[in-house]
Order: C-alpha cells, then sequence, then structure tokens
C-alpha cells in the first residue's frame, strides 16, 4: 500500500472544503450539545427524582451504533447536512450531559450554602457560583465530546455526507488507499488541534487556577 | 457565562426540542411531501443532481454536471448519496433535483409485473409508473444492465449458461449482490419469479464494488450481480449468464428528474450528452475512474470537451 | 410512529426472524463473537500495558492520552484502510475494535493503577516484597474495581461499535441496520438498532451487578 503524493498535491482544494465541512458539522454538533445539554444538567443536578432517568435515557442512547441514527432521521430531515447535525448532537449531548452533571455535583455543598446565606437567588447562585466551578469538569466533557464528534462525521458518509468520510468511500469503491490514508489523518489532526485549542480556552476561562496561593 | 447566555441558550433549546420531537406521520415513508406543479419546471435556481452509491453513477452525475454547465445551468453534484431505495424519496423530497437512471432496472423497480421490453415502450410504462412530481428524460445510448455472473470454474461444474440453467441447483448455491438485490425484481425476487431460482444463501455485498468481486473471486460467492460496463468481467473471464425469458430488461441511462426542474435548457443539454454517450465509452470513462484512479469529475468534464458538449 | 412500532414488534417476535443465517439469533451470535473476542484481545494489550504505565509510572503521558487518541481514530477509515490492504477478511473489524477497545483499557487500568495509596505500597516494599510481588499481590488487587470498570466501557463500546462488520460484508446486528439502509427497510434498521442497544445495556448491567457483588466488602 503506498501513497500517491500526486493526488494529494492535486486535491488540495478539495481536501480543504472537505475538512471545513468536516469541522462544521462536528462543531455545530458540539455547541448544540451544550445548548440544550446545559438546561438538562441542571434540571438532572437538582431535581432527584429525573436525574436516574436523564443519565439513564442518555447512556442507552449512547449505545445504539450512530449509523442507525443517521438512517433513522432520514425520514424527518432528509439527505441533508441537518441530518448529519442531530445525528451528531445525540450524542455529544450525552457526553455532554453526563460531564456536566458530574461537574454540578462536585462544586462543594458547603460553597452553596454559602452563597445562599449572603441572600443569593438560587438562578444567580447558578451562573455565578456553581457553573464556573464546575467548569473544568464540563470543559472535559466539551473536549470528549468534540474529540468524539469529528471521528463520528464520517459516519455520516453512508448517507451521502461526512466530510472526510467521503474520502474513505471514494478509497473504498476504487481500491485506492491514498484518500483513504489522508482522510484519517486529516481527521487525527483536526481532533489533536481541536482538543488543544480547547485546553487553551479552559486555561483562559479558569483564571483562579492560575493564581499561586 | 450570564444570565443572557443561559436564556439564550434556553431559546434555542425551546426551538430544538419540539423540532426534534416532532415524530409525527411519514416516519416509515417520505411520501407526500414534494408538491408538484402542473406545468413546467425551472432550472434558473440551480440544478443539484445526486447520484447512487457506485463509481459509474457518479462519472455520469458529473457528465450530466458538465452538459448542464455548459448551457448555462448552475449544477452541484452530489456523489455517494446511497441506492435508489434512498434517492427516489430525496428526489420527491427536494434534496436532489436529477438522477441518472436505468431504464428497465428503475421500471421493475416502480412496477415488478412490468412486461414492457422495448425502449419506447419502457419509456411510456415508466410516464405511467413514476410517483407524480418526476419525469424521465429521453433516455441515451450508453447501456449498463444489471448481470449474473459465475466464474468460468463454476460454469464449467454446473453446466450454466443461462439464467434457467440455476434453477438445476436450487439450494446449492450463495449468490453475493448488494443488499437491496435481495428484494428487487431485477434481484432475487424476480430470479424467483421468473426462473423459479432459489438459493442457498445470500450474502449482502456491494453495487459491482470490491466486495461482490473480491467474494466471487475468493469463492465466497457462486453467483455475483455485477453491471456490465465493468472491466473486470471480462479481465477476471467471469461468465454472463444469458437472460433467455428477460427479466433483465434494456437499461439505457436515462436521465430522472423532478417536474420542477425539468425546462428545455436541461431537457436538451441532456438529450444531446445522450445523443454522443455510447456504452463503450461510458465503459472506458469508468475505467479510467476504477483504474487508473483518475476523479470522476476530471474524467466527465475531459470527456465532455472532448466531444463538444462544453468547452 | 405507532406503525413503525408495532412493525417493529413484529419483525422482533416472528419466529421466521430467529432462524437461517440471516436471522436474529445467528445475528447476535456473530456480533456477541466479534464483540467478545475483540474486548479479549484488547484486554491482553491494554491490561499489561496498563498496569507496566501504572507501576513504573513512566509513559503516563501515553496513557492519559491514548483514550483521546483512541476516540479521535475515525472507525471507518480505519476499516477501510485494513480492508484495502488485507481484503476480504475479518481484520478490518477486529483490528477497529480492538483500537477502540485498548485506550479504554489503558486508561481505566492506569487510573486504577495510580489510585493505589502509596503508603500501602511502601509498606509492601517494607516487608521485603519484590517489584513483581508488589505489583500483583498489592497494586494489581487494589486497582481491580477500576480495572473493571475499563473492562466493561470497553466492551460495552465495541458492541456498539461492532455494526462496522457490516461495512465489510460480514455480519452481526450491524448487517440489519446496513441492508435497512440500502432497502429503506427502516423497521430493520430500526429492529437492528434497539438489538445492539439492548445487547450493551444488559452487559453492562450484568457486569456492574457483578462488580457490586466482587467488590461489596469494599469502602471505596
Amino acid at each position: 500500500m503506498t501513497v500517491d503524493w500526486s493526488w494529494i498535491s492535486g486535491h488540495t482544494d478539495d481536501l480543504t472544503t472537505l475538512t471545513l465541512s468536516h469541522l462544521q458539522a462536528a462543531l455545530t454538533a458540539v455547541l448544540l450539545g451544550l445548548l440544550i445539554s446545559l438546561p438538562l444538567a441542571v434540571v438532572a443536578h437538582r431535581v432527584r427524582p429525573l436525574r436516574g432517568f436523564l443519565l439513564g435515557l442518555s447512556n442507552i442512547l449512547f449505545t445504539i451504533p450512530s449509523i442507525a441514527v443517521f438512517v433513522l432521521l432520514l425520514p424527518i430531515s432528509g439527505l441533508t447536512r441537518t441530518t448529519t447535525v442531530i445525528g451528531l448532537t445525540i450524542y455529544t449531548l450525552v457526553v455532554l450531559l453526563r460531564n456536566t452533571v458530574e461537574g454540578l455535583d462536585s462544586v462543594p455543598a458547603r460553597t452553596k450554602e454559602a452563597a445562599r446565606a449572603m441572600g443569593t437567588r438560587p438562578l444567580r447562585t447558578l451562573l455565578t457560583v456553581e457553573l464556573p466551578l464546575a467548569l473544568p469538569v464540563i470543559m472535559a466533557g466539551v473536549r470528549i465530546a468534540t474529540v468524539m464528534s469529528i471521528s463520528l462525521v464520517s459516519v455520516a458518509t453512508y448517507i451521502g455526507d461526512g466530510g472526510l468520510g467521503q474520502l474513505f468511500t471514494d478509497g473504498f469503491q476504487r481500491n485506492y488507499p491514498t484518500p483513504v490514508i489522508v482522510g484519517v489523518l486529516l481527521t487525527l489532526l483536526s481532533a489533536v488541534a481541536a482538543d488543544a485549542l480547547l485546553v487553551a480556552l479552559q486555561y483562559v476561562l479558569t483564571p483562579w487556577k492560575r493564581r499561586r496561593a | 457565562m450570564n444570565r443572557r447566555t443561559l436564556l439564550g441558550a434556553l431559546a434555542g433549546a425551546a426551538v430544538t426540542v419540539p423540532a426534534l420531537s416532532a415524530c409525527s406521520s411519514g416516519i416509515t415513508s417520505l411520501d407526500s411531501q414534494g408538491t408538484t406543479s402542473g406545468g413546467g419546471g425551472s432550472s434558473k435556481g440551480g440544478v443539484t443532481i445526486g447520484t447512487a452509491n457506485f463509481t459509474e453513477n457518479q462519472v455520469l452525475g458529473y457528465l450530466y454536471a458538465a452538459a448542464l454547465e455548459a448551457a448555462g445551468v448552475r449544477t452541484t453534484v452530489r456523489p455517494n448519496l446511497g441506492t435508489r431505495e434512498i434517492l427516489i424519496p430525496a428526489l420527491k423530497g427536494g434534496d436532489i433535483d436529477v438522477l441518472p437512471e436505468y431504464q428497465g432496472a428503475l421500471l421493475h423497480y416502480l412496477a415488478p409485473k412490468a412486461t414492457a421490453t422495448e425502449e419506447g415502450e419502457m419509456q411510456n410504462a415508466l410516464a405511467v409508473a413514476l410517483p407524480a412530481g418526476l419525469q424521465v428524460l429521453p433516455y441515451g445510448m450508453a447501456e449498463d444492465s444489471d448481470a449474473f455472473v459465475v466464474t468460468r470454474g463454476t460454469a464449467r461444474k454446473y453446466g450454466l449458461t443461462s439464467l434457467a440453467d440455476l434453477r438445476k441447483q436450487n439450494g446449492e448455491l450463495v449468490v453475493g449482490a448488494a443488499p437491496e438485490v435481495k428484494k428487487r425484481q431485477v434481484g432475487v425476487v424476480g430470479l424467483k419469479d421468473v426462473y423459479g431460482v432459489e438459493f442457498k444463501e445470500f450474502k449482502s455485498l456491494d453495487s459491482s464494488g470490491p466486495l461482490v468481486k473480491g467474494a466471487l473471486k475468493k469463492g465466497d460467492v457462486d453467483v455475483a450481480n455485477l453491471f456490465t460496463t465493468d472491466t473486470d468481467i471480462q479481465a477476471n473471464d467471469w461468465v454472463v449468464l444469458s437472460d433467455p425469458k428477460n427479466l433483465i430488461p434494456g437499461q439505457h441511462v436515462v436521465p430522472l428528474i423532478a417536474d420542477r426542474k425539468a425546462d428545455s435548457t436541461v431537457r436538451k443539454a441532456l438529450a444531446r450528452l445522450g445523443d454522443v454517450l455510447t456504452t463503450a465509452h461510458l465503459t472506458e470513462l469508468n475505467r479510467q475512474v476504477d483504474k487508473d484512479k483518475k476523479d470522476p469529475e476530471d474524467v466527465a468534464n475531459t470527456y465532455a470537451k472532448q466531444h463538444g458538449l462544453a468547452n | 410512529m405507532y406503525e413503525l412500532l408495532t412493525n417493529l414488534g413484529s419483525w422482533l417476535t416472528g419466529t421466521a426472524q430467529w432462524s437461517g443465517s440471516d436471522g436474529i439469533a445467528n445475528r447476535l451470535a456473530e456480533h456477541l463473537q466479534y464483540s467478545l473476542l475483540a474486548t479479549l484481545i484488547a484486554t491482553a494489550i491494554g491490561l499489561p500495558l496498563g498496569l507496566l504505565i501504572g507501576h513504573t509510572g513512566r509513559g503516563a503521558f501515553l496513557a492519559i492520552n491514548l483514550a483521546s487518541f483512541g476516540r479521535a481514530l475515525p472507525t471507518v477509515g480505519l476499516v477501510v484502510l485494513v480492508f484495502l490492504a488485507s481484503g476480504l477478511s475479518m481484520w478490518p473489524v477486529y483490528i477497529a475494535l480492538v483500537a477502540l477497545a485498548v485506550p479504554a483499557i489503558v486508561t481505566n487500568t492506569y487510573a486504577g493503577m495510580t489510585a493505589v495509596d502509596p503508603d500501602v505500597k511502601d509498606a509492601a516494599r517494607g516487608q521485603g516484597m519484590r517489584a513483581h510481588q508488589v505489583l500483583l499481590q498489592v497494586e494489581l488487587p487494589l486497582a481491580l474495581p477500576l480495572i473493571m470498570t475499563g473492562l466493561r466501557l470497553a466492551l460495552i463500546q465495541v458492541v456498539a461499535t461492532a455494526t462496522i462488520a457490516a461495512y465489510v460484508s460480514f455480519g452481526g446486528l450491524g448487517r440489519y441496520v446496513f441492508d435497512g439502509l440500502a432497502q429503506r427497510d427502516l423497521v430493520q434498521v430500526l429492529g437492528g438498532a434497539v438489538l445492539v442497544a439492548a445487547v450493551a445495556v444488559v452487559l453492562d448491567l450484568a457486569l456492574s451487578g457483578l462488580q457490586r457483588f466482587l467488590f461489596r466488602h469494599r469502602t471505596a
């Protein structure tokens, strides 16, 4: 199995387009996942009976094969990017929900009580005390969800989307390893780069961790 | 994280959740969503060409694009979308506008009991069988048919020359084809219907791709469903079983298009392509893509230029 | 929606559905075979690796970041790549599944090893135990809960991903999803998905229960 370098140099435009399309799908899914999981996590964290239900349901959702999710969405949103993003969001949602609940759980009870004793209302406590303190664990979840999402996009190639995943289908049909190798490497690189950016973001968002006691 | 962000998040959730749960009717079928305009369509807004999940269909898709672009129509090609079963609902629903199809195969997919065998008859039968909102444009010269193929060794061993001969080995042979072929008239269903053939096992592979050809070579399957424009048939000295009862009708390439995009510009451009592209040409283009590893788009554009379909 | 569910019900319960090479019984057996064997191979690779890194402390960077790397690897790409290299065989399936499972096992084994109280290890060494004795008689038993969690997580992930066997013509429950896509038979797709989820959930519950039972006397 050899790499055809001329293919790579001849396809830089296509590769750029595919990579950007790929990342757009993955990142949209993470953002949507965050948007949905945050309020859900707060509910799960505060309402005891719902917690078990929501976490249990998300665990089950996680075991459904991603290709099945994409296919089952076809009658709803058709052969479109929307289908891919909704499918991916289901998985980012599960990861983010788990981590956000865990993050909120990790906030010491005494800190919350102190805030309440000072007269802070629950919503303000959530926004100014709980969520910031939960941030490291939430960010860990965002990192996991992002990397996972970038990897999962390629499964959507079976419904005609798939970003870099289309290179896999192409290479497979024509018995041509080069596009496949390039696709795998670009996917890995994108995931590593995204992960690194998120680590940097976390560093920026948690200044109190940087201050030496 | 401040109050505004949280409210924005809640608003976003409020919009997304109902949309996701609108799992109402139509989950098992994608019908009744395309509105049909009785009159002519227009290609002014651009045309999206969808293609199926095998390389030849991509070549055809890019050929259509080249022809249409030369006629001033903006096109987008969406390659490798899936099988006909997936593509036709997508066509009705508006995700794609045009699809390179195959006359007999399409007809028998829509009307398994159709009896038309001559091209003109099939074209009329298609007009009747197609759901509202879809039409076929004039068929082209090039033809790519389904074929049921065995190795030379298998043919000798069981004395197989035609599909009728398979009946002698009922329950003994393994057939390999793309998964959808199991349920198709031009497929396992029709083989039983018309020739009384029953296989020992059906292996889900792909459309004349690496899986089915690899399996035939390896001996994992005895009979394989391939396409007649696949040069590997000749290269491997495989035997195409003949079809005396006409289970597999002529399969000329024919554009399947949504009414909403069918205008005279599109009609003319694709008719010109259909009159120029021969089976031999198509076979050669496929070979360039599969063996020489050229891009379907490049191969199509070069062909279009060479044959005066584009500048 | 209701129609889909009732069709699913008859699909799952029809007796014809369960027999033959494409029957649910056979596909389930194939799926379990791929999953269990892949997890076993991954354990044979990942467990010693995790133990070694945890015991010596060297290569911690690998243990921590391997999970990230494993998560980033596109399974479809890996399956296709190995298929192009090795043709029609089970290699693509097993290599992809093992590549998926090893990181989870290594990371959790390492986590289990680092969670062991250093004082306990010191005490053991103080008693005259040699390195391998400390590892096998002290560290490993203490790290076992987290190691088992890693094995359980790996198995569940593998079960959910073993559908990839269908991408390269093999069996397992993924066959229903893939064939269902090609035939646009949504009941079949849903059936395959539900069965995979059911197997994963059942295995998860069984193994968690086993874990709880095995470590019922431990306090932490």
